[in-house]
Parts: structure tokens; C-alpha cells; sequence
């Protein structure tokens, strides 16, 4: 028997991953996600203006500042019990929409669908359409995705002066109402947008395409005409299946979501977790049953990651990031492991849609599970969809143009206190909790979604998600590990992401 | 209307990753030509695209590695960079994956020159250039003023 070690790295523009892989006999038997880069927010935060947050934590991440800064704001409201207005509301929403696609449609085409041009799948089939359509800089899905995905960010511009890093969510509501202007620019964005969508990536018109209500309908559509089976998302299934990513790469039964963008009927209410248009929930994996989610049910762990110790895990609230670099021990990364009802959850579009009830993705996931190719599908099934309600949101807009973006709050100051915001961010969900103490912030804590999938061991020594979707799983060359790749991608993680073999000190590259 | 730009990479987290950003606070400090920009891209990455439409000529400026001796200025094309799909730099998609990306969002393309300074490796978390690296930096600024004449 051989064992070996495989390192790969994930070089993200907003922080480094490197996954730590055991291989005996080319299968993978232990798994070790290493976050390489201490970020250190929780401590800028500290003994700052609450209302500081704004402009500090949409810095995290230049791909979902907008929904670090939905978190942030949510968070201040929460504290001071701040009401805003419907029209606040759907300008946060369109804008953390069009972040989202910007971010779906780059992950899907300019990422994911490029491991199929790997020269493994040379003799298949599949081979010179994938190249047609998929190749970096050559195929037309890869070229169209390029130019398309750029402009949807400008629509958070329009409103928040600039993308990304913008700060122009406050408490009570927005700094910029919407006038026509608005309304006409950020529609001829979005139609352009959805035009190449319907076109290319799905063939078909948006609400045909979302009237798909189950597996059977699904398969039936991808090969009722050649534009279905042609389209990116028909040639994504067929090659994904081709390969058995619908075998692969499930990770944890468990998903959490925290519901996506909250409904502008209920703005001004404060109820414990905020009325959203998807729904949020905690899918039992063990049961099946979603339950009603309740954020003090969250907890984070440090057993193995490099923060100073402590036992058991800690409600965010009660969180500590004290950083404690111990290279030398078995600790391993700089994420802590966030467990959900003592348990390993997963986050992202698949657990949004199964948690919100999306019958199309509920039907595969009977089926099949929640594999690679699933958890990719679901990721572009919800860009249909936001296409569709960020449409729908300019049109609620531009009815009630005269209603007030802003409701200034009662008080300058944010008053000693707690609150939290919870988003659900392109990855997943995404919260922030806040303590302030004598008009200062006494504790901040972000869990990003991130932090939840690529979760190391807790302290009862369970993998977290990623680390558990790839045990188990087969490598056929692991100079050159193109299956790990498409596990890796199907959840998201990385810009560039490169492998090398520790033993040979030999370096590759997926891709480019 | 500004028809020439400069674009300056890197990250002054990492060492001498942020010779773009040292050249470009010097280049700040100059008068230039009403048709002349400058641009701290920093580690935009792919979102540099929008800094590089509405210029007939672009200059880039980077950390190489791989093209000279370490402190020595390079000019090179896009053309030089052909089959190097990454920069040894730390951020994300390096300018070899932005000029791809930017043959597909405009033609006809700027003239493009990429100015940088060869160096022995990026540290991370490690403020200020290395000796070698700083002395480069007004040569840098000298060369990219030849480049733009009045």
C-alpha cells in the first residue's frame, strides 16, 4: 500500500486556501482544509464606532463586499432597533442580486466548466464540444461569460458610487433613492444580461425554464430540442454526468440558510430573524425534515485551528478570535469550525434551494443526493431566478419612486448593546454579530460562508464539509488530480487554484 | 479626455509585491499631460478591465519574475508574456489572464507596454520594498515619463 501526501493550493484574490490531502492507493483518507491567511477583522473592529463596521468590513472580500456591507448594516439596525423603508430594502436587495450573479456566472463559466477541457477527457465524446464552448479565452460560453458578467456590478455603482467596497447601505435605509434614471439604466443592464442568459446558458426564455418543476420535467426539456441540449447549462449536465460528478463530492447531509434578501412588505418589523424572500431553514440531513433556523443554535470551534483555545464550542456572542499561531501542533488553519446544532452543515445555493422548497433542485436532490454536479446546477438555476427578481424588484421601484429611501434613526448613536446581520452572500450564509459597550464596539464576530464549508475538525474531531466531500473519493493520477478539481470548484472556493505534490516538490496547475 | 493610462499593480502588504504601488505614489507626485491617467489598480484583477477601455495606450506596471536580474527594469509586450498564464505575484489573476480577457471586451486593442522590476520573491505581510527594489523605483518612474512624452 502507498501513501502519500497531496497539497493543493487555492489562491483566492481575498485570502489563501490549501487543502491537505492523504492518499492511500490513490483514495483520498484524510483531508485537512488549511485557510493560510489571518485576516484579523474581529480585532480592527474592536473599541471602533459601531457605525465604523460600514466602512472597514465591506474591505473583507472585493467579490461580496456588498454583502459584507448588508451584514454590517443589519447588524447596526439590530442593535438600535432601527426601522427602514420598503424602498431601502429592494435597493439592497437588487444590488446584493446583481453581486450574486456577477459572482454564479464567473464561478460556473470562467471557472468550473474549464476543467473540462482537460486534456484527461481527450478521447471523449464530449471533448471538442467542451473545447467550443468552455476553453479559457477561446470557447464562446467562457468569451460570453467574460464580457456579460462584468457589466451586472455596475447596477450596485448606480447606487452605492462604486463597486466593490461601497458603503452606502446606512442604518435606516440607503444614501441614494432611485430615480428614473436609475430604473432605465439598471434594466437596460439587466435585460442585456439576461438576453445572453436565455440565449446561451439556457436556450430558452427565463420563465420556461423556471416553470421546470421536477427531475423528470428536467430531463425530458434537455433533450427535447437542440438549443436545450447545446445550451451551456444542457452541455454542463451532459458532461458533468458524463464523468459521474453526480456521484461525487457530497460532503455533509446537513445544509443551513439563512434566507436570502428580506422582503420589503416587512421592513419596518423587528422580529428575531427578519421575513425573507427565500425562505432560510435547517435541513436535517438525518431526517430530511427542515427545521425553522434559530441563530443561536450556531456555534464555533478552535480545537484545531490557530486561535488562542478554548473547550467546546462558542455562540458568536460569546466568540473569541484571540489569534495563537502554533505551527508545531496539530492544528491546522486559521478557520475556525462553526457547527450548527453541535452539527457539520454545508452552505450555499444547493442548501438555499432545498431550504426554500425550489421543486426542480428538491426533485434531482431526491434523487440523487446532493452531489457536485447538483450543487453546480443549483448555482445557476438561482441566476434564472435572480435575474427574474431583480427584474420584478426594478419594477416595484420605479412604482413607488416618490416613497423615501431613508428613515433617518431616532438617535445619532447606535446604543449600547447586541445585534447581528445575517445575508446570504454568493457563497452562503454570511453573518456578523456585534456587541457595543460605552459607544464602542466591544466584539465583532463575522462568520463568512466560508468559514462554514471550509470548516476544519471540530473539537469532537469531525471533518468539516469540503474536507468531508472528498474522503473517500478516487484519484486516477494524482500528479494531476482533475477529479479533486471538480469536487473543489462544484463548491466554490477559488480564483486560481494550483496542486503540488509534496513528495516530489513537483508544483501543478489545474488551471489555467 | 485621458487616452493614456497607467496601471500600477501589487500588493504593499507583500514586500516587494508593491513596486506598482511605489511607482505609482511617485508618478503621482509629477506633472503630467492632460491626456495622461494614472491608476492605482492595486489587486483588482479581472475588475482592471473597466481602467483599460477609452485609451489608445496603456502602460502596466508590475513585479515580474522570471525575465531579468533581481532590481533590473524590464519593458516588455504582450506579446512577452504569451504562455505565461500566471504572475508569480500574489494577486489572483495576474495581467497575462487580464490581456486574454481583454481581447475579448475590446478591439482594437491599446498599445500596451508592461513595466516592471524583476524581483527575488514576494513576502507576505511585510511592509516596504527590499533595497534593490526601492533603487528601481525612480528608475521606473524615469523610464514611464520617457514613455509618455508631452
Amino acid at each position: 500500500m502507498s501513501r502519500r501526501t497531496i497539497q493543493i493550493e487555492m489562491n483566492r484574490v481575498e485570502g489563501d486556501l490549501d487543502f491537505q490531502l492523504e492518499m492511500e492507493d490513490n483514495i483520498v483518507v484524510d483531508a485537512r482544509c488549511i485557510g493560510t491567511l489571518y485576516r484579523g477583522f474581529e480585532q480592527i473592529m474592536l473599541g471602533r464606532k459601531p457605525t465604523d463596521a460600514l466602512v472597514i468590513t465591506p474591505r473583507i472580500c472585493g467579490i461580496c463586499g456588498t454583502a459584507q456591507l448588508n451584514a454590517a448594516v443589519l447588524a447596526l439596525e439590530h442593535a438600535g432597533r432601527i426601522a427602514v423603508p420598503p424602498n431601502a430594502v429592494r435597493i439592497r436587495n437588487l444590488c446584493l442580486m446583481a453581486e450574486t450573479v456577477q459572482s454564479d456566472l464567473r464561478q460556473s463559466f470562467l471557472f468550473f466548466t474549464a476543467d473540462f477541457c482537460h486534456p484527461k477527457y481527450l478521447s471523449r465524446p464530449f471533448y471538442d464540444k467542451a473545447l467550443a464552448a468552455f476553453q479559457p479565452f477561446k470557447g464562446s460560453v467562457h468569451r460570453g461569460a467574460l464580457e456579460n458578467s462584468r457589466h451586472i456590478v455596475e447596477i450596485v455603482a448606480l447606487f452605492g458610487g462604486q463597486w466593490p467596497h461601497s458603503s452606502y447601505m446606512l442604518p435606516g435605509g440607503v444614501t441614494t433613492p432611485a430615480n428614473s434614471r436609475h430604473i432605465i439604466d439598471s434594466l437596460s443592464i439587466l435585460n442585456k444580461l439576461t438576453r445572453w442568459f436565455e440565449q446561451t446558458v439556457i436556450g430558452t426564455d427565463l420563465d420556461v425554464w423556471l416553470d421546470l418543476q421536477s427531475a423528470e420535467q428536467f430531463f425530458a426539456w434537455l433533450t427535447e430540442k437542440p438549443a436545450h441540449d447545446e445550451s451551456a447549462t444542457g452541455l454542463l449536465t451532459q458532461i458533468s454526468r458524463e464523468i459521474g460528478l453526480q456521484y461525487l463530492g457530497f460532503g455533509t447531509p446537513h445544509m443551513l440558510s439563512y434566507g436570502a434578501y428580506d422582503d420589503p412588505r416587512y421592513a419596518g418589523t423587528f422580529t428575531q430573524h427578519k421575513q425573507r424572500l427565500f425562505k432560510a431553514g435547517f435541513l436535517n440531513g438525518e431526517t430530511g425534515i427542515v427545521e425553522a433556523f434559530d441563530q443561536a443554535k450556531i456555534t464555533e470551534h478552535v480545537r484545531y485551528a490557530w486561535f488562542q483555545p478554548y473547550p467546546g464550542g462558542l455562540h458568536p456572542f460569546q466568540g473569541q478570535t484571540v489569534p495563537d499561531y502554533q505551527p508545531h501542533s496539530d492544528r491546522y488553519t486559521w478557520c475556525k469550525a462553526p457547527r450548527y446544532q453541535d452539527k457539520v452543515v454545508q452552505t450555499g445555493p444547493l442548501a438555499d434551494a432545498l431550504i426554500d422548497g425550489e421543486p426542480l433542485i428538491r426533485s434531482l436532490y431526491q434523487a440523487e443526493g446532493g452531489n457536485a454536479w447538483l450543487r453546480q446546477f443549483a448555482r445557476l438555476r438561482r441566476t434564472a431566478k435572480l435575474l427574474r427578481t431583480m427584474r420584478d424588484t426594478l419594477h416595484e421601484l420605479s412604482a413607488d419612486l416618490d416613497e423615501p429611501h431613508m428613515l433617518p434613526p431616532a438617535t445619532k448613536d447606535i446604543p449600547d448593546g447586541e445585534g447581528f446581520g445575517l445575508v446570504t452572500a454568493a457563497r452562503g450564509g454570511l453573518g456578523h454579530w456585534l456587541q457595543i459597550a460605552d459607544g464602542a464596539i466591544s466584539r465583532y464576530q463575522v462568520v463568512t460562508p466560508t468559514a462554514w464549508n471550509a470548516s476544519p475538525k471540530d473539537s469532537a474531531g469531525r471533518h468539516g464539509h469540503w474536507e468531508s466531500s472528498l474522503i473517500g473519493m478516487r484519484v486516477d493520477d494524482p500528479d494531476d488530480p482533475v477529479e479533486i478539481g471538480h469536487i473543489i470548484r462544484s463548491h466554490d472556493p477559488c480564483l486560481v487554484c494550483t496542486v503540488h505534490i509534496l513528495d516530489s516538490g513537483k508544483r501543478l496547475t489545474l488551471w489555467p | 479626455m485621458p487616452e493614456r493610462h497607467v496601471l500600477c499593480f501589487g500588493n504593499e502588504l507583500h514586500g516587494d509585491d508593491g513596486f506598482g504601488i511605489g511607482v505609482y505614489a511617485q508618478l503621482n507626485q509629477l506633472d503630467w499631460p492632460s491626456d495622461v491617467e494614472l491608476f492605482n489598480a492595486g489587486i483588482a484583477g479581472l475588475d482592471a478591465l473597466r481602467f483599460l477601455q477609452d485609451c489608445r495606450q496603456a502602460i502596466l506596471v508590475d513585479a515580474f519574475a522570471g525575465f531579468g536580474t533581481i532590481g533590473q527594469i524590464c519593458v516588455l509586450t504582450p506579446e512577452d508574456l504569451t504562455g505565461q498564464p500566471q504572475t508569480s505575484t500574489s494577486h489572483g489573476l495576474g495581467i497575462p489572464y487580464l490581456l486574454e480577457a481583454l481581447k475579448i471586451v475590446r478591439a482594437p486593442l491599446p498599445e500596451i507596454l508592461i513595466v516592471g522590476v524583476e524581483v527575488a520573491k514576494v513576502q507576505p505581510f511585510c511592509l516596504g520594498l527590499s533595497a534593490e527594489i526601492e533603487r528601481a523605483v525612480p528608475e521606473a518612474v524615469r523610464l514611464i515619463r520617457e514613455l509618455l512624452p508631452e
